[in-house]
C-alpha cells in the first residue's frame, strides 16, 4: 500500500516548522517529509545517498520546494525532477521569499506548477498552506505513476 | 607767273591738301595706328602716285601693314600683301640704308640700286615698271620702327622731286612718332591692367592664407608625387609641435613613427587614387606633446588637366572628445556593475530579510495560541505588538524592493489606459471595505503613453492614499483625471481627505517622509517617493496642492515638458 507524503524541501528550521504547524493547523494527515537541501532532496527522490534505503512506497503527492537552498538550489532541484522519467510527473510547488518577477518566470519555465510567496504574516501564510493542501492533496487528481 | 609757277604753287597746294587731310587723320588717332598708316598710305599714293607702302618693324621681322596703289593694274598688286610678314634681312634693304636716311631715287638706277636693294627687291620693281623710288625710314627716339615706301611707275608723270621728298619725311616723322605713342599708350594700358591684376590677385591670395591661417583646426598641403609637406597652418604648428620651415619639404618618414607615417601615406595615396575625400575619423599621431587623436578629412587638389597635384588634409584634435567618451563609458559600466550589485542586494533583502520576521511573527502567533492561557490580557498585547512590528518591517522592505524596481526596471512605453487602470484601482479597495461610502469621480478616456507596470504602481499609491486619507471622511470624494502642464497631460488624483501643510510639500515626496502620524494614517513614506521615481523614469515630474483638512491633489506627468 503505497504512502502519500508532503515533500518539504526547506533549510530554514524555523520556516519549516512554521510550515509544519501550518499543516496541522489545516488537519492534513499526510505526513511531511523535510528536506534540507538540494542534494538530500536529489537523494530522496532518486532513492540514493542518505535516502538509499527509504520506501519505495512512499509517493509524494506534492513537493513544496523552497528556491534559496544549500548545496544545489531550488531551481537546479527542479530541473533535475523534471528531466527524469520518475519524477517528471510529481506536482512542485515554489514556496519562497521572493517575489522577483525572474524567480518566477523560471521557475514556470522549468515546470513548477505553482509559485507561491511566503507571507509575513502567520495567518496569512496558514491560509496559504491549507489551500495549497486542499488543492494538491484534496482535489487535484495527480497523474498516474 | 610763268607755267612752272603755275604748276610749283598748284604742287604746293595739294602737298598742303594732303598734310592736312592727313593731320585730320592723326587728330582722330588714338590706339588704332594700322588704321591711320592704311590713311597716310592711301593718301600719298593718291597725291604722289603710284603706290605707296607702310611697313612696320618688330624685332627682326617687318609686317606689311598697308599698301596702296593707284596705278591701272595696282589692286592686282596689291593683292593679298597685307600683313605679310617678312624677316627684315630678307625685306629687300641692307639695313644700312636706312640708318643713313632717306633712299631717294627720282629716276631709278637699277645698277646704283643694287647697292641698297636685295636682287629680289629689284626684279620686283622692274616687273611693275617702276621708273621712280622713294623709302623713308620710320624713326623715333633713334629706334627703326618701320619703312614707308613710294613707287612710281612709268614714264606719263613728272619725276618724284624734292617737294614729294619733303612732305612724305614729314608724314613719315609724324606717322612714326604716332605709332610709337599709340604703342606706349597701349603698353601703358596694359601695365596699368597688369597691375590691378595683380593687386587683385594679391589681395585675394593674402585673404586665402589669412583664412587658412586662422582656421583653428590643422590644415597641411603635400604634393601629390612625393607627399612632402609644402604647407601646414599655425593650427598644424601647434598640434605637431613642429614649425613650418622645418615641416616644409619633408615626408611623414621624416617626422612620424614608421609605422605610423605607412598609415598616413596610404590614406594620401587612397585619396589621390580615389580622387574623392578619404575620412579618418579616429588616427593617433604622435607629436612633440605627446600622443593625439585627430579626426583628418583629405582631398586631393587637381591641375587644369584634371590630374590630382597637391593633396590637401584637415585634421580636427579629437583627444579630449576621445578621452571623454572613454571615462563617460567607464562611468557606464561602473553605474551598470554597481546596478547588478543593487539588484542581488535588493534579492537578498527580499529574501533573507524576510525569513526571520515570519519567524517572529509565526512564533508570536504560536506563543498566544499554545500558551495564551497563561499570559494575562498584558502579556498577549505584547505578543500582538510584536506580529504588529513584524508585519510592518515586511511591509517596508516590500515597499523600499518596489522603489528599487522601479529604479532599475527597463522601461517600456505603452498605451497605458488610466481610465481603466482607476476603476481597477478603486473597485479593490471598495471591495475590501464595503462599508465605506466614496463618490467616485474618474474622467473617462485618460490614456498616456507609458510603462505599463510602473504607471499602475503609480496610480495605485495615489489612489491607495487617497483611499486612506479620505478614510475618516463621511461625505469622501476621490477624483482622477488629467489636465495641462507646461504643454503636456498632468495626471492627477484628487481626494477631499485629510490634507497637508503647503508648506511641507516639499518633503512630500522624499522617502520615509510623513506628514500625519502612523497611529492616524498607517504607512510605510516610500509611496510618493516611488510615484516621483516613476514620473522621473518617464522624464516627467510630481507635485502636489493641498490644505490641511481639506484635501489634496497629487499630479504627475509621464513626459519631457514642452520647451
Amino acid at each position: 500500500m503505497p504512502e502519500r507524503v508532503i515533500v518539504l524541501v526547506e533549510d530554514n528550521e524555523n520556516d519549516a516548522e512554521l510550515t509544519l504547524r501550518a499543516f496541522r493547523k489545516s488537519k492534513f494527515v499526510n505526513r511531511v517529509v523535510v528536506l534540507r537541501d538540494g542534494v538530500e532532496a536529489l537523494d530522496y527522490f532518486f532513492t540514493r545517498g542518505t535516502h538509499a534505503d527509504r520506501s519505495p512506497e512512499e509517493i509524494a503527492q506534492v513537493v513544496l520546494l523552497d528556491l534559496k537552498l544549500p548545496k544545489i538550489d531550488g531551481l537546479d532541484v527542479l530541473r533535475a525532477l523534471r528531466a527524469d522519467e520518475r519524477t517528471r510527473l510529481i506536482p512542485v510547488v515554489v514556496l519562497t521569499s521572493s517575489a522577483e518577477d525572474q524567480d518566477m518566470a523560471r521557475s514556470y519555465a522549468l515546470g513548477a506548477n505553482s509559485y507561491v510567496r511566503k507571507p509575513v504574516d502567520f495567518n496569512h501564510f496558514v491560509e496559504a498552506v491549507r489551500q495549497l493542501g486542499l488543492y494538491w492533496l484534496v482535489i487535484n487528481q495527480t497523474a498516474p505513476v | 607767273m610763268d607755267d612752272d609757277g603755275r604748276l610749283l604753287v598748284q604742287r604746293l597746294r595739294d602737298g598742303l591738301r594732303l598734310v592736312s587731310t592727313v593731320a585730320q587723320a592723326f587728330a582722330e588717332t588714338t590706339s588704332d595706328y594700322r588704321r591711320l598708316l592704311d590713311t597716310i598710305a592711301q593718301h600719298i599714293a593718291q597725291a604722289i602716285p603710284d603706290a605707296c607702302i607702310v611697313m612696320l618693324r618688330s624685332d627682326d621681322t617687318l609686317t606689311l601693314v598697308a599698301i596702296h596703289d593707284i596705278s591701272p593694274d595696282g589692286d592686282a598688286r596689291v593683292g593679298d600683301l597685307v600683313n605679310r610678314t617678312i624677316p627684315l634681312r630678307e625685306a629687300g634693304l641692307s639695313s644700312s640704308v636706312l640708318a643713313r636716311g632717306p633712299l631717294f631715287m627720282p629716276r631709278i638706277d637699277f645698277d646704283a640700286l643694287q647697292r641698297s636693294l636685295t636682287p629680289a627687291a629689284i626684279d620686283q620693281l622692274k616687273a611693275g615698271g617702276a621708273t621712280g623710288l622713294l623709302v623713308v625710314p620710320l624713326a623715333t627716339r633713334g629706334e627703326l620702327i618701320g619703312v614707308l615706301w613710294v613707287v612710281r611707275r612709268g614714264t606719263q608723270r613728272p619725276p618724284l622731286d624734292e617737294i614729294d621728298l619733303e612732305i612724305v619725311q614729314d608724314l613719315a616723322n609724324h606717322a612714326a612718332l604716332a605709332v610709337s605713342n599709340s604703342r606706349l599708350f597701349t603698353q601703358l594700358e596694359r601695365s596699368e591692367q597688369l597691375r590691378t591684376l595683380e593687386d587683385r590677385a594679391v589681395q585675394a591670395s593674402s585673404l586665402l592664407d589669412a583664412i587658412v591661417e586662422n582656421i583653428p583646426d590643422m590644415v597641411f598641403v603635400k604634393d601629390a608625387d612625393k607627399l612632402a609637406f609644402v604647407r601646414l597652418n599655425r593650427a598644424g604648428e601647434q598640434l605637431i609641435g613642429v614649425s613650418r620651415a622645418e615641416l616644409i619639404g619633408k615626408t611623414d618618414f621624416d617626422l612620424f613613427p614608421t609605422s605610423e607615417a605607412e598609415f598616413f601615406v596610404a590614406k594620401d595615396r587612397e585619396t589621390l587614387a580615389s580622387g574623392a575625400l578619404v575620412e579618418i575619423t579616429e588616427e593617433p599621431i604622435h607629436t612633440t606633446g605627446g600622443m593625439r587623436w585627430l579626426h583628418t578629412k583629405k582631398v586631393p587638389l587637381f591641375d587644369h588637366a584634371g590630374k590630382p597635384q597637391y593633396l590637401l588634409g584637415i585634421s580636427h584634435d579629437v583627444t579630449d572628445r576621445k578621452q571623454v567618451i572613454g571615462e563617460l563609458s567607464a562611468a557606464k559600466l561602473a553605474a551598470e556593475a554597481a546596478n547588478r550589485e543593487l539588484e542581488s542586494f535588493s534579492y537578498s533583502v527580499a529574501h533573507d530579510l524576510r525569513t526571520p520576521l515570519r519567524a517572529i511573527d509565526g512564533f508570536s502567533q504560536a506563543l498566544s495560541e499554545d500558551y495564551g492561557d497563561r499570559l494575562d490580557a498584558e502579556g498577549l498585547r505584547y505578543l500582538t505588538r510584536v506580529r504588529e512590528g513584524a508585519q510592518r518591517m515586511a511591509e517596508l522592505i516590500d515597499d523600499l524592493l518596489t522603489l528599487s524596481r522601479v529604479t532599475r526596471s527597463e522601461l517600456r512605453r505603452d498605451r497605458v489606459d488610466l481610465t481603466a487602470l482607476a476603476h481597477t484601482l478603486l473597485g479593490a479597495l471598495q471591495r475590501l471595505e464595503p462599508d465605506r461610502q466614496v463618490e467616485i469621480v474618474i474622467a473617462p478616456g485618460i490614456v498616456a503613453d507609458a510603462d505599463l507596470q510602473l504607471a499602475a504602481i503609480a496610480l495605485d499609491n495615489l489612489i491607495g492614499n487617497a483611499w486612506k486619507f479620505t478614510s475618516k471622511r463621511s461625505n469622501a470624494r476621490i477624483e482622477v483625471g488629467v489636465t495641462a502642464a507646461s504643454g503636456v497631460p498632468a495626471y492627477f488624483v484628487r481626494d477631499n481627505g485629510a490634507g497637508f501643510d503647503m508648506a511641507y510639500r516639499d518633503k512630500l515626496f522624499g522617502v520615509f517622509q510623513r506628514l500625519h502620524p502612523e497611529s492616524d494614517y498607517p504607512g510605510t513614506g516610500i509611496g510618493l517617493a516611488t510615484v516621483a521615481r516613476i514620473a522621473h523614469r518617464h522624464r516627467g515630474r510630481t507635485w502636489a496642492d493641498g490644505k490641511l483638512g481639506e484635501g489634496a491633489t497629487f499630479y504627475f506627468t509621464l513626459t519631457e515638458p514642452h520647451a
